[in-house]
């Protein structure tokens, strides 16, 4: 309790020191002086030797680790994706015609035809087309498909048509074959061919 | 004064285009009728039926397919003039006085020369390919034609005693 008594001036005038040191700082920091200063250490050789030296050391390693340990990125990230401004911003750069006169040259340059036949002529699209094959996705896709009303109503149409061809062809054919036997029949009873409306 | 369009001549079908449609009635008649004998055999042979009951019920089928047969012809021959034969092979019966379609007696008279032209070897049929009108025997018995049916669109079959239908040369 003596003691506490005792050291209490001391502390005090600690403090105050302290402060004093911080708002010495502070107004260090916004005089010219400290921009001046700041620009002066950012631009000197030993900056650009500190910096150099500590990309050569195992602190990028060490920064990258961490960046994964506290899940930095992901927290960015998500932080960005929340945002309702990045999706104004993407829009409009979506929407904006520069965007849109870059993608057109994209897709007429020959870089972008050579990279498209390499990934055709790669193993990747086989074994996507096979994968796809494989799975049963594609097959509920292709049941959906069959038995929606559009596509048995063209099917159906399809069929009628064809069935129509096919009969009209058996009626034309008949009639080429009535028409003939008649004639035969009419020569083997020496009859004269009669004026009729239907015959050829 | 109105001036009646002039009325286009009726085309006869012969007797190659004529079997084709029959042959079809009958593989539709036969078909149906197969249907339903083996639906009826399935049934009866779970039931334990004597072998008298048994020739009573072949009777009886014989006498229904008869029954059914007669009934397809005159039922299509009357209404529409036209069986699923002679739609496919667009081919219609009627009348050969006004062009209509065959009254029920009409169609069953038709039925009835159509066995008995049938029944000399098929040679009641020979006259469809030497006569005016392609008239068979049965045709000339009953006083129909076979007549071209019209393919654009529905067809109306004419109605009995409209004056509508083309007037078909008698005789």
């Amino acid at each position: 309790m003596i003691w506490r008594t005792a050291l209490w001036p001391a502390r005090a005038l600690g403090r105050r020191a302290e402060d004093a040191a911080l708002a010495s700082l502070d107004a260090l920091l916004a005089s010219r002086l400290g921009a001046e200063a700041v620009d002066r250490v950012l631009s000197s050789e030993l900056a650009t030797r500190t910096v150099s030296r500590a990309l050569e050391g195992p602190l990028v390693e060490a920064v990258s680790r961490d960046l994964v340990r506290y899940a930095v990125l992901e927290r960015l990230a998500d932080g960005l994706l929340d945002d309702p401004q990045l999706e104004q911003l993407i829009g409009r750069t979506l929407d904006s015609e520069a965007t849109e006169r870059l993608l057109v040259r994209a897709l007429d340059s020959e870089a972008t035809e050579r990279l498209l036949v390499r990934v055709l002529e790669s193993r990747l699209v086989e074994e996507a087309v096979q994968r796809l094959l494989d799975g049963e996705e594609l097959w509920l896709v292709v049941d959906e498909i069959a038995q929606s009303p559009a596509v048995t109503e063209a099917i159906g149409r399809q069929s009628l048509s064809f069935a129509d061809q096919v009969a009209g062809q058996v009626r034309d054919r008949s009639r080429t074959a009535d028409a003939r036997l008649e004639r035969a029949a009419r020569r083997v009873l020496r009859r004269r061919d009669a004026a009729r409306p239907d015959t050829p | 004064m109105t001036q009646t369009p002039p009325v286009a001549a009726p085309t006869y079908e012969g007797l190659v285009t004529r079997a084709i449609a029959f042959a079809i009635d009958a593989a539709i008649i036969d078909l149906i009728a197969l249907v339903v004998g083996v639906g009826v055999g399935l049934a009866l042979s779970i039931l334990n039926v004597g072998h008298d009951t048994q020739v009573v019920l072949l009777a009886v089928g014989g006498v229904a397919f008869v029954i059914w047969s007669i009934a397809y012809f005159v039922t299509f021959w009357s209404t529409t003039g036209q069986t699923p034969g002679n739609r496919l092979m667009r081919i219609r019966v009627c009348c050969a006085d006004d062009g209509a379609a065959l009254r029920p007696r009409r169609a069953i008279v038709r039925f009835g020369a159509l066995i008995l032209a049938a029944l000399p070897f098929c040679a009641g049929f020979l006259p469809i390919l030497v006569d005016n009108r392609r008239r068979g025997v049965h045709d000339m018995l009953a006083g129909t034609v076979v007549v071209a049916a019209i393919s654009e669109g529905p067809r109306s079959t004419p109605a009995r005693g409209a004056s509508s239908p083309p007037a078909l040369p008698s005789g």
